[in-house]
């Protein structure tokens, strides 16, 4: 089905967008964002601070710039880590069934019964909180059970395919099959959930340093920047906008390219 | 009903689980109770008299069974900080959470339902509009929401007063009033994520062969969609929905904090940073059981729609 | 069942929200469920003129006997609701309360108390000889531990003299002691003070449903000057941020503790007062640590660190900067001279790095219990003026529980951003922490000089001299640069314009009793 697809043109033009924003982030922006008193505080949006100033007269700009980054950063690790866990948890029990599978998915039913916000915060609690690699722990802790739920799926579907069974009338040896037979093929099936992943831990690193529990001032995360945003409304909204916006945006490219990538499979618009 | 007490017993023992992992989790984390109940007042002597008295000097096997003894028979010990009864405590709580979260699945299901049963398969004009809007709607952060909101609707509109959460008891339909904006904030992505999810099934169901001699017979659309397409499409509808529910009583907790919402949230994240262990254990045992229940419930319908389910046992 | 109820409950709000919004540009703010009939509006209007609303960033979570409470925030309320046999005033003096006179033996180890005839406790009973011979001893109770009022482990009798007369005698004499005897008089043998706390205070506690409200109603048979409002709601606002959405929407009519950003966003309907919070805020440095175990490094940091910027930045200008572990409302053991002792100077702070060998700096860590954010804004601001000489200074938010564990504790930490307050008018609540040996020398802060200086402070019963003792103290903790000391915050309280009478106090309390509407 020949068809124009707007939702991946659309995604993968503001995702490109978004990755070029935060990759010169990393080398510069306008301002030094943890630097105080460049301006007045809690100025407007001018020509030399598009997003205003804060209350210590800190570009926003630069510290939504910066933030998305920290963001974006720790999504991409939280998912990878996600990932890795969980497909590997996946192929296991997949792929050999038996009593470990039973015991695994067992256990990861209680992790999901588990209030996600608890757990993260049980796992940073025991590593030291306010560290942005122990909020990737946590977070990639409490994403794995989902895809090792998908890849388990995948694997038993796959574990007795043709293909498969010749390879093992061949000779080849379990971690070969899953390594270089099965994985390619289970990974497709995960690529949605990878990128609804992504979006997912965005708003979980998020809504965490919102509560507090997450990435930690003077580090900027867009989560916080939008509690204290929330509490200078009044005086200075473009704070809480800012950091929220980009939030959205983040994610809103994000499930284009996903929900693009899914119709182009299926061949629905 | 065979599976179904099979399922009860899976999820009780995902519950029993969950409880063991929240216990050990809770030993190994820093912070004691004790230390945090006489703050800066402390003294060794004082310290070791209290953790004496509530009983944390003994091993953690012992404490866990003294836990669940008491759980079993209804007994969820007093707040260490409270130093009230549990269930007194959570008791409101509860309420107020349960109704956010049901509150938050109505509007869920009075959006998506229509929304996705009425476009399902229909393409057309506005079409990439209409996806751009629902992918907007799936990114917009409950708390970001919420924010807006309760600034334009309590400080701008003054429709509400932020922070002024009534009692329910009192008065329902000022609490269920306030409520409500929170409940949208929370209802907004998931009932975008719900009409993705309904169109796409739907639209699956309908592009199959059987729909479609159906449809070559001369039957309308509501007659396809009644008779033939809603009983396949609706069991992962269903699962979905089940999900939903869950997600929601967790995307409460932050919420709750964003209106100032007195419900299980505010005192899981408050108890949480008390290390008022035994809120904390029955708050978890609680939304544990939330999901289990949702997830039982889920399967349980699914099967009254679909019967062929009952023999793959769910797994 | 439910569901239909829900549907109806939805339907309604909907409904409401559409009324609402035909009159959403009227002036008045609404607290009141609209829904009342019209004719009732105006008693109601007229009604809320005695109450009052009062948002409060801490939940009492706490044991609310007042023996037993440990939260400077559940004190802060309770006052309202406890008195002892004597009771602070704003001005810093201790005047009878629950008593009526009191004399002190010669020798100023006795103490007899004639109490107030017709005092009552809440819950009706007349205060008796025996209830406070009882309050007394139970302060001195040993059980737990340690005695629940630490000063009290110095008594050794409490005796009924006759029905109005009570007699304490302590082991030592103590300038001090007296301070402690604002510990609540409570009836004998009523054990719920846990949970429904009664006093004698001019408020009675009603309710505490947790993490939402407080409520306190006017005690009306009160022996003193009775509260002019009828009740009193405190709500918790744990979220800050969500705090000024409230106030501006009109559920909050006061609101104590406010950051100077916050309150210059508050709207007409409010006005600002200024208070002090009594609490010494400063850089604490762990001297077991290095490199802060080096005298000229810490005397580093007070020169590397500007406090007239921190209070410009982060409290705008509110705020008293002082130099040791003393504050101003402390009137006379205030030594303001000690404030300028470090001035701001990056050449010199410099210099003394290089000289202890460290001329490109270090990195340290400042943990700061995140639930407290003029701290954290304090520490933010320090990890930027530290920057300017070389140091790299990296922030640690923890909860409070784990800062009180591993920082307070624990002593495992390099340096923290609190403020420390005094929990009864002494001095010595100030300065005894710094003793090498004492439990609660979280510092680490060792020095022979000191020691030998408190213990002198301890044995000197003339108020001059022990006076000028302390202000010693003072200065050596000053000259030894045992901590950053940086300010006294300000307290700044919003209150609903009519609402008049707010008194501050040189302690972390909160009076509600003198709070009252205008124009009545």
């Amino acid at each position: 089905m020949k068809k124009r697809n707007g939702c991946l043109t659309a995604g993968l033009i503001l995702t490109g967008f978004m990755a070029v924003f935060i990759l010169l982030g990393c080398f510069w922006t306008p301002y030094d964002p943890t630097a105080m008193a460049v301006g007045p505080k809690l100025d407007g949006p001018s020509l030399q601070h598009w997003l205003g100033t804060d209350n210590f007269g800190r570009d926003i700009f630069s510290r939504v710039w910066k933030g998305t980054g920290a963001t974006s950063a720790i999504a991409l690790s939280t998912v990878a880590l996600g990932a890795v866990l969980g497909v590997t948890a996946g192929a296991l029990t997949g792929y050999f069934g038996g009593w470990v599978d039973g015991a695994l998915t067992r256990l990861n039913d209680a992790i999901t019964a588990f209030p996600s916000i608890l757990l993260a915060l049980v796992v940073l609690s025991l590593l030291g909180s306010g560290n942005k690699y122990h909020v990737v722990l946590a977070l990639g802790l409490v994403f794995a059970p989902g895809y090792a739920r998908i890849s388990r799926t995948a694997y038993a579907s796959l574990r007795e395919a043709n293909y498969v069974q010749s390879a093992r009338l061949m000779g080849a040896g379990h971690g070969r099959i899953l390594l270089v037979h099965l994985l390619p093929n289970t990974l497709y099936s995960l690529m949605p959930a990878l990128t609804i992943g992504f979006n997912n831990a965005v708003l979980a690193e998020a809504s965490m340093s919102y509560l507090g529990i997450g990435v930690t001032p003077p580090d900027a995360s867009l989560g916080y920047m939008l509690s204290e945003g929330q509490g200078m409304f009044s005086a200075a909204p473009w704070y809480a906008l800012g950091a929220g916006g980009v939030i959205v945006l983040l994610v809103f490219g994000v499930g284009l390219v996903g929900q693009g990538l899914q119709s182009r499979d299926r061949g629905v618009g | 009903m065979k599976y179904a007490a099979r399922r009860v017993v899976a999820g009780l023992t995902t519950m029993l689980l969950v409880s063991l992992l929240a216990f050990v989790a809770f030993d190994l984390i820093s912070g004691d109770p004790a230390e945090i109940m006489l703050g800066t007042q402390a003294t060794p002597e004082s310290l070791a008299a209290l953790r004496a008295q509530l009983g944390l000097d003994r091993p953690l096997p012992v404490r866990y069974l003294d836990w669940l003894g008491g759980f079993f028979r209804g007994e969820l010990g007093i707040s260490y900080q409270y130093k009230q009864p549990v269930w007194e405590l959570i008791v409101p709580k509860v309420g107020v959470t349960l109704c956010l979260s049901l509150l938050s699945f109505l509007l869920v299901l009075a959006v998506s339902l229509p929304l996705g049963l009425l476009t399902a398969g229909r393409t057309g004009r506005g079409e990439g509009l209409r996806t751009a809007l629902n992918q907007l709607c799936m990114a917009a952060p409950p708390f970001f929401t919420g924010i807006l909101l309760s600034w334009g609707f309590g400080v701008a509109l003054k429709w509400f007063a932020v922070g002024s959460f009534p009692d329910m008891g009192q008065n329902m339909w000022g609490a269920l009033r306030y409520l409500f904006f929170a409940a949208l904030a929370l209802a907004i992505p998931r009932a975008a994520m719900t009409v993705r999810m309904l169109r796409s099934t739907v639209a699956e169901e309908l592009g199959k062969d059987y729909v479609r001699t159906a449809a070559a017979r001369g039957n309308s659309r509501t007659q396809l969609l009644r008779r033939h397409v809603l009983k396949n499409a609706l069991p992962p509808v269903v699962a979905f929905l089940a999900q939903t529910v869950a997600e929601l009583a967790a995307g409460a907790v932050v919420v709750e904090q964003v209106f100032a919402i007195p419900g299980l949230g505010r005192l899981l994240v408050a108890s949480i940073s008390n290390r008022d262990h035994p809120v904390v254990l029955a708050i978890v045992v609680i939304l544990a059981f939330w999901v289990v229940l949702s997830g039982v419930i889920a399967d349980l319908i699914q099967q009254r729609i679909d019967p062929r389910l009952r023999l793959g046992g769910g797994e | 069942m439910m569901k239909k109820k829900l549907w109806a409950g939805m339907l309604s709000a909907g409904l409401l929200l559409s009324l609402l919004g035909g009159c959403g540009g009227e002036e008045t703010t609404q607290t009141r469920s609209p829904e009342e009939e019209p004719d009732r509006v105006v008693f109601e209007d007229t009604a809320r003129k005695k109450e009052a609303t009062v948002g409060i960033a801490q939940d009492l979570d706490d044991s609310l006997d007042p023996h037993r409470t440990v939260a400077a925030g559940t004190k802060e309320i309770m006052f309202n609701v406890f008195e002892g046999l004597v009771k602070p005033t704003p001005e810093g003096e201790l005047v009878p309360a629950v008593a009526e006179s009191y004399v002190i033996s010669e020798d100023r180890t006795t103490y007899t108390f004639t109490l107030r005839p017709g005092v009552k406790f809440h819950n009706g009973q007349t205060v008796s000889a025996e209830d406070v011979a009882w309050s007394l001893q139970r302060c001195a109770d040993e059980t737990a531990g340690s005695s629940l009022v630490e000063a009290f482990s110095a008594v050794t009798g409490v005796e009924v003299v006759d029905e109005k007369t009570v007699s304490l005698t302590i082991s030592e004499p103590d300038n001090e002691f007296f301070s402690y005897l604002t510990a609540a008089i409570l009836p004998k043998d009523y054990d719920k003070q846990d949970t429904a706390p009664v006093g004698t205070g001019p408020f009675r506690f009603v309710s505490r449903s947790a993490q939402d409200n407080i409520v306190l109603e006017r005690f009306e048979d009160y022996w003193g000057i009775p509260a002019k409002l009828d009740k009193v709601t405190l709500k918790i606002m744990e979220n800050a941020d969500s705090l000024l959405l409230s106030m501006e929407s009109g559920a909050i009519d006061l609101c104590a503790h406010l950051t100077s950003t916050q309150v210059e966003q508050l709207g007409e309907d409010f006005y600002a007062a200024e208070g002090t919070m009594n609490l010494v805020q400063a850089l604490y440095l762990n001297h077991a640590e290095k490199p802060f175990d080096d005298l000229r490094v810490r005397q580093a940091l007070c020169y590397a660190v500007d406090r007239e910027q921190i209070i410009d930045l982060a409290f705008d200008g509110y705020g008293s900067p002082i130099g040791s572990s003393m504050y101003p409302a402390f009137g006379k053991y205030f030594d303001d001279s000690l404030s300028s002792y470090y001035p701001h100077d990056v050449e010199k702070a410099k210099a003394l790095l290089a000289e202890a060998g460290y001329p490109n700096g270090f990195e340290m860590t400042i943990t700061v219990p995140s639930n407290y954010q003029p701290h954290v804004d304090t520490a933010q601001v320090i990890a930027e003026q530290l920057r300017a000489v070389g140091i790299t200074a990296k922030l640690q938010l923890v909860e409070w529980g784990v800062w009180l564990s591993e920082v307070y504790s624990g002593r495992q930490f390099q340096s923290t951003v609190v403020g420390l307050d005094a929990s009864t008018m002494t001095a010595r609540a100030l300065l005894s922490r710094f003793e090498s040996s004492a439990k609660r020398n979280f510092i680490n802060y060792s020095s022979d000089s000191y020691d030998a200086l408190y213990a002198r402070a301890q044995t000197t019963y003339d108020d001059d001299t022990q006076t000028a003792l302390y202000r010693e103290l003072e200065r050596e903790l000053t000259v030894n640069a045992a901590n950053v000391y940086i300010q006294d915050l300000a307290d700044l309280v919003a209150v609903r314009k009519g609402l008049e009478g707010i008194r501050f106090y040189p302690i972390y309390v909160l009076d509600l009793s003198g709070l009252g509407w205008t124009g009545e």
